[in-house]
């Protein structure tokens, strides 16, 4: 396929003039004296949580200021119209926006209506609504998807069907805020495959993406957002992670955690069945497997919230952390300090709390409400407040799902501080660069079943032992 | 009984039958019509309902309900002249004379609720929520989307309160007393709002709330649908006529319990409403 821009290539499709936009309320502008230019072809925005990415994004269908509110100086052009003033339904016509959550964004049940919601909303004709809905399905290679209901798609599923609900209306600018942040690896390159498909086949599109690997070969430009202000001309280093091999640090001790013939599911469903494992304090122990293989009911069953339907758990002595899907729903406090500090208290801790302020980063935001920070930001201090006070046993559940670069290294420098302190970490994780820098050891759950995984065949072998299929959420 | 497979009623000819079943469930206090609403509105469930459906909430919705509204009357009606028990009179609303006047009346109280939720029952249990939106007039049709998109919220409310529970019980919070469960139920609710706000966010930036729409949904009917409509329409207008025109609807049990007097016109009216219950949906439909 070859690239046919669908714009004049001479105008740029966004324009941006000495913009600086603060939300309403907050102390700080988002976005400071932006003056940018962006043509057809892939953009990719880039640049740690609460930077601005998402603000920018929202800029350029006029949620922000529109849907929003706030204060907004400098002007914009997008698509050839002002999303400062031009009603969001008729920006919306030319620019789409795919949204980070695959569930909350979801307006319909059915993959088919999910699909032309945009078009009746726009009053396009019913014939035309069936053709341009045909047209967006097969773009994405998920007319076989056509008469499924959502909540039976996997979450790669779901986001190319929201692409799709985008694309059919034929827009002049497609943008994603931060698409793939909820799924698991393969999820993620079906839908980020989907976007180098979109940009080849001529349409402009900008991203904001912690996964760069698979975008970085195809994207035309690069914009760094840091602090509100946006640097066109960023390298394009700001990569995420790299795997620093297996750490293989010694056990210190005898065993700290262990499962005999263990089985056990939620509601009295057998999900995993005889599970014999074991884990040492000091040791990482990393669970891989595709979605529904067991993982999340193995960590549940280890920390006592579901009871073994047979078999045994042993835990160790002392609190037993535990980090599940979307921590960031458990904050509630005033502030990020008193989170940490409401842990400790129960957990009986002398330590500080800047402990763990400090390995996570969020000195400078110990005093914020956790809700008013950005998605990444709050899943750190939803980190801090789980893993303060040094527990025994730590129970990780997808932890860098929505994690940018920094918020991965925060937590990798938090789960070896915890092992040196003796801590015993058990990680369940689709993130196979996590998996082969943390774990000492890598277990495969598959059918209800585990297997430990060669140490010399590495964490990324380990995923082709358990094949991770895109699986129903 | 073979019944006669059909495709499915149009999401309109639905919201009628369910208007119908409702307005004749309501407009009497007849037993015997509420009781027959009822059990053709269960039939009608029954044979339509989506796979995959759950009935459990339901029963217990209408458990709940009809056993709140029968006991209330039977305690604070007071009023009969079978006396079946007496509490003492100092206790606030509920002393005095309990009758069998009003343990029969809170019967058929309850069993208007049943008939009445029974009848509403398609709507959710039938219907998509997509449906439900095309079913809608028009000025209606905003309202519809922003309930039927609010429901898809439930399930993910569920799954917080589950998540939110377990990670503070793992922080060290255990439940007690009332005030305890702000550390659960704040975030729940935080987390509900804000996924309401993102929900409304991605809406908007789909042209949600602009001018005229159109629907992907072909609006055309069959005769089937013609024939449900009809049927449920004749139900109800039946009903309020034979009211206007003097005819006994009601039943009012006080003060001396006795039978309920059946008209075999409301009775056939009742029985008209069975209709979509007399044939299975085609193709699993």
């Amino acid at each position: 396929m070859t690239a046919h821009p669908a714009t004049n290539t001479a105008q740029p499709i966004v324009r941006i003039d000495g913009l600086t936009y603060r939300y309403p309320g907050a102390a700080m502008p988002s976005l400071r004296s932006i003056d940018l230019e962006i043509g057809p072809g892939l953009t990719l925005v880039i640049g740690g949580s609460g930077g601005g990415k998402s603000t920018l994004l929202r800029l350029l269908d006029g949620l922000v200021p529109q849907f929003h509110g706030g204060r907004i100086s400098g002007s914009a052009t997008v698509a050839g119209l002002d999303p400062l003033r031009t009603p969001i339904p008729r920006l919306a016509q030319r620019v789409g926006l795919v949204f980070q959550d695959v569930e909350t964004q979801s307006v319909y049940g059915s993959v088919e209506r999910e699909v032309a919601f945009g078009l009746e909303n726009a009053a396009v004709t019913r014939t035309e609504m069936h053709d341009r809905v045909d047209e967006a399905l097969a773009g994405l290679s998920i007319e076989h998807l056509r008469g499924r209901r959502l909540s039976t798609l996997s979450g790669g599923e779901r986001q190319r069907v929201q692409l799709a609900a985008v694309l059919a209306m034929r827009p002049e600018l497609v943008a994603l805020d931060e698409p793939t942040s909820q799924l698991d690896p393969e999820g993620a390159e079906a839908v980020l495959a989907a976007c180098r498909g979109i940009v080849r086949a001529g349409r402009a599109m900008v991203i904001a993406e912690h996964r760069l690997e698979s975008l970085l070969p195809a994207a035309d430009r690069l914009l760094l957002v840091e602090e509100g202000r946006v640097d066109a001309t960023a390298p394009a280093a700001a990569r995420g992670v790299t795997a620093a091999g297996r750490r293989h640090s010694a056990v210190r001790d005898g065993l700290a955690w262990e499962t005999s013939g263990l089985a056990a599911g939620p509601a009295g469903s057998e999900v995993l069945a005889s599970v014999s494992l074991a884990g040492g304090a000091g040791e990482v122990v990393a669970l891989i497997g595709p979605n529904g293989s067991g993982k999340t009911t193995l960590l549940r069953t280890l920390a006592g919230l579901i009871p073994p339907l047979s078999g045994t758990v042993r835990r160790p002595a002392g609190r037993t952390a535990y980090l599940p899907q979307n921590p960031g729903a458990l904050l509630h406090l005033p502030t990020v300090r008193a989170e940490v500090e409401l842990t400790l208290r129960r957990a009986g801790a002398t330590e500080s709390p800047e402990l763990m302020l400090g390995t996570f980063g969020l000195v400078g935001l110990a005093n914020r409400y956790p809700r008013d920070l950005s998605s990444g930001e709050r899943q750190r201090a939803a980190l801090a407040a789980t893993l303060a006070g040094s527990p025994a046993l730590v129970l990780l559940d997808e932890p860098t799902r929505g994690m940018d670069a920094a918020a991965r290294s925060s937590l990798a420098a938090a789960v070896r501080s915890l092992t040196e302190r003796g801590s015993a970490v058990v990680v369940a994780t689709h993130d196979t660069e996590l998996a082969a820098e943390l774990a000492d050891r890598t277990i495969a759950l598959r059918d209800g079943r585990a297997v430990e995984v060669e140490p010399e065949r590495g964490a990324t072998d380990a995923g082709d032992a358990a094949p991770a299929a895109e699986g129903t959420r | 009984m073979n019944l006669v497979p059909r495709a499915p009623i149009a999401p309109r000819a639905w919201l009628v039958w369910s208007l119908a079943a409702v307005t004749v469930g309501l407009s009497t206090d007849n037993p015997v019509y509420r009781g027959l609403v009822a059990l053709v509105a269960l039939n009608v469930l029954l044979t339509w309902l989506r796979p995959g459906r759950r009935l459990r909430p339901l029963a217990l919705m209408l458990l709940v309900a009809a056993g709140t509204a029968a006991l209330v009357n039977v305690f604070a009606s007071h009023t009969g002249a079978d006396l079946l028990a007496r509490l003492p009179g100092d206790w606030p609303l509920v002393g005095g004379p309990l009758t069998l006047e009003s343990v029969a009346f809170g019967g058929t109280v309850g069993l208007g609720l049943v008939a009445a939720l029974l009848a509403v029952a398609p709507l959710s249990l039938v219907l998509e929520p997509y449906d439900v939106v095309d079913a809608m007039p028009r000025p209606l049709e905003r309202t519809g989307i922003a309930v039927a998109t609010s429901l898809n919220l439930v399930s993910g409310f569920g799954r917080t309160f589950t998540a939110v529970r377990d990670a503070q019980r793992m922080r060290g919070w255990r439940p007690r007393g009332l005030r305890s469960w702000n550390e659960v139920l704040v975030p729940v609710l935080l987390t509900a709002i804000e996924d309401s706000v993102v929900l409304a966010e991605a809406m908007e930036a789909r042209g949600f709330g602009a001018g005229r729409r159109t629907s992907y949904a072909s609006r055309r009917w069959s005769r089937w649908d013609l024939v449900v409509v009809a049927s449920a329409v004749t139900a109800a207008a039946s009903f309020i006529a034979l009211r206007l025109a003097g005819v006994p609807v009601d039943w009012y049990p006080y003060p001396t319990l006795f039978l309920p007097p059946i008209n075999p016109v409301l009775v056939l009216a009742c029985l008209a409403l069975s209709l979509p219950g007399l044939a299975r949906p085609a193709r699993g439909g």
